[in-house]
């Protein structure tokens, strides 16, 4: 099938390139540093707590294997392929011996959730919401919107996530300061309830931006494709206006917005740090920020790697998916 | 002239208006045209770019949104229940005369239809709206509809951009006339076509006149397409009506100077010179010329030219001009036989 040739194969061919230079440099950094980076963080671990002599030698081992310093350059690079390849991250130095692969694959979820949903609902919010104000321009409700969302995009995210923290935390009590969720993770009404309960504040702050962001953009197209010929035909054809709307203007629209979404996607897996930090929610940014503070290079090795094989993935899904939104990729 | 109009126009003025810091500026792109189109025939719009015949044509549609504002006279449409007006209608209004009674077919037609919808399910949006019905049937209809405009059926599972110019034109044309429409405009069909293509246009579009029994106003610079289609033919300057008469007349016996100059620029098989063009630019309808607009570029231009205004008069079998140079002949005529507008 010349799809699957044309088109789906060399994008897993280059999908894999890209991950290959990735971990290639994520192998080869430390490597270009002056500094020891085994004796540094054994240095700056020893100083303030005390491991056990096993802990400290099997650190030193993990340290040795996964920054490849036994063997030539080309063992260890191989070596370094077969751990990453395994899965095998070594353990986290903050919280030995826990594994770097089990806290990340703790914390991911939380960060996927919240900001897989929150990226998806400000996405199509800002869609539709732009392409209803790009096609109206006239109405007041149009007016309105955009004005509220256009004031709203120059503020930071991390200021909008503390106005709401100070609001429904301190000065109206309606939602949790911290956490995640409530009880014991469970498929129950009261588990879930509690999981959308904790995550509605980081995850507003997270939409708010984010739509004011899409509409901008979208609105933008759909003032383009307003007055496109085949949007022009369509209304001396008086086609019901929601069709004109949705089929015509929306739909057109969403082709260059996908591929921005791939982009936003790809970038859960850096975390939102600075709202997870502020909402303390256990996800991969507070992880990070910890990992950071503690010099926990397996955690920030096993971060970025995640976020190399995340983003180049995020892309690679989107650029799959683009033939059933474009009918013009999917025949050439 | 046993019928009422299809289409009537009465010194229809639409103008461009737009005010930008302060300063108003107001474009005359159709100027006091009167005409009156009979249900069945194919009435011709000539004349050259920025002349107004697309502003005129969005008049006659009722399909105008500021800056264009008609400023006065009337667009009545009759389809023998009465005439109504075209220019103060209603949304509903809109939609319940479009497509089943006034349709449209646009120029070019490279980029009208969604180019992310498949042609099936365009042509059921555009039914549907107008008759209700499922999509099964609306397949059925567009089928046998497009079979006659020899398009195969594939057409109706295959997006725009898979489909060459020629069979989207058809494609649109189908599309706009699928519904029988009594009234049909068409916006330089034939524009961005290959001749070969042109003429199997053509031929669509005159088919589709005689087996439907429409009326089938054309709008076109292109004299040849005229010559082929039209039954009648208006040619406009600078948003004004100067010349009306059958097609034969027009070509055979031009009365304005302007006519004469666009039908002296046709080629013919015998040519062995070039052709003479018509020296200067249309004017800018911002500020037109005073007096007869044609006046800066028209070779008998007179000192009356340049200030009065030369009136739209009626000459022999409701030929109509509007020229000082054949005024005073109308003047003679009219003694015989009362003037028609």
């Amino acid at each position: 099938m010349t799809l699957l040739k044309e088109y789906i194969v060399p994008r897993l061919i280059q999908w894999a390139i890209v991950i290959f230079i990735g971990v290639s440099l994520t192998f080869l950094i430390p490597r270009m540093s002056p500094i020891n980076p085994i004796d540094q963080a054994m240095g700056r671990l020893t100083a303030f707590q005390t491991l056990s002599p096993e802990a400290t030698l099997a650190l030193r081992q993990s340290l040795m294997d996964l920054y490849g310093l036994e063997g030539n350059l080309l063992t260890q690079y191989l070596n370094f392929w077969g751990r990453v390849l395994r899965g095998d991250l070594g353990p986290s130095f903050s919280a030995f011996p826990t594994t770097v692969a089990d806290m990340i694959g703790s914390g991911i979820w939380w960060t996927i959730g919240l900001l897989g949903l929150s990226t998806i609902i400000a996405w199509t919010l800002g869609l539709v919401l732009g392409g209803l104000a790009g096609y109206f321009p006239d109405r007041w409700w149009s007016k309105a919107v955009e004005n509220t969302l256009v004031s709203i995009y120059p503020i930071p995210y991390y200021i909008v996530a503390f106005i709401l923290l100070m609001l429904f935390t301190y000065y109206l009590p309606i939602f949790p300061l911290v956490g995640g969720s409530r009880g014991t993770a469970s498929f129950s009404w009261s588990y879930i309830g509690s999981l959308v309960y904790y995550g509605f504040l980081p995850a507003l702050s997270l939409v708010i931006g984010a739509t004011a962001f899409r509409f901008i953009m979208s609105k933008a197209l759909a003032s383009t494709e307003r007055s496109s010929d085949y949007v022009r035909f369509a209304e001396i054809a008086a086609l019901p206006k929601r069709r004109i709307v949705f089929r015509y203007v929306i739909r057109n629209t969403m082709l260059p917005q996908v591929t921005d979404l791939a982009l936003s996607l790809a970038a859960i897996f850096e975390g939102a740090l600075i709202t997870e930090v502020v909402f303390g929610y256990p996800g991969l940014g507070y992880l990070l920020l910890n990992a950071i503070n503690a010099s926990d290079y397996n955690m920030i090795m096993g971060i970025t790697l995640l976020s190399i094989v995340g983003i180049a993935t995020a892309s690679l899904l989107v650029d799959l998916c683009y033939p059933l939104i474009d009918p013009r990729v999917r025949y050439r | 002239m046993a019928q009422p109009p299809i289409l009537e126009a009465r010194d229809l003025k639409a103008y461009y208006i737009t005010e930008a810091f302060g300063v108003r500026r107001t474009v005359k792109a159709v100027d006091g045209v009167s005409l009156s189109i009979q249900p069945g025939e194919i009435y011709g719009i000539a004349g050259e770019s920025g002349c107004g015949k697309s502003t005129l044509l969005k008049m006659l549609l009722g399909e105008f949104e500021p800056p264009l504002t008609p400023v006065e006279g009337t667009v009545a449409y009759d389809f023998g229940e009465g005439p109504s007006d075209a220019l103060g209608m209603d949304e509903a209004e809109v939609a319940s005369i479009r497509w089943s009674r006034v349709s449209y077919v646009p120029q070019g037609s490279m980029h009208v239809l969604n180019p992310v919808r498949r042609i099936g399910d365009t042509f059921h949006d555009f039914i549907s709206t107008h008759r209700p019905m499922p999509r099964r049937q609306t397949n059925e209809m567009v089928k046998a509809y497009l079979a006659e405009f020899g398009l195969r059926e594939g057409v109706l599972q295959s997006f725009p951009h898979q489909l060459s110019g020629g069979m989207r034109q058809r494609v649109t044309i189908a599309l706009a006339t699928i519904l029988s429409p009594k009234l049909i405009f068409a916006d330089e069909p034939t524009t961005a076509l290959d001749v070969v293509v042109q003429r199997s246009v053509i031929q669509l579009l005159k088919r589709i006149q005689r087996d439907h029994g429409s009326t089938l106003v054309l709008i076109t610079h292109d004299m040849g397409v005229q010559a082929n289609l039209a039954d009648r033919i208006a040619v406009l300057y600078a948003g004004k009506l100067v010349e009306e008469a059958d097609t034969r007349t027009i070509f055979k016996a031009p009365r304005h100077p302007y006519t004469q100059h666009l039908i002296g620029s046709l080629p013919t098989l015998e040519d062995k010179v070039a052709r003479q063009s018509l020296p200067g630019r249309p004017p800018a309808l911002d500020d037109p010329p005073t007096g007869c607009r044609f006046h800066p570029r028209c070779p008998y231009a007179m000192d009356i030219c340049k200030s009065v205004e030369p009136p739209l008069v009626t000459l022999e079998d409701g030929h109509r001009a509007a020229c000082h140079l054949i005024t005073d002949e109308a003047d003679h005529a009219a003694h015989s036989r009362p003037a028609l507008a």
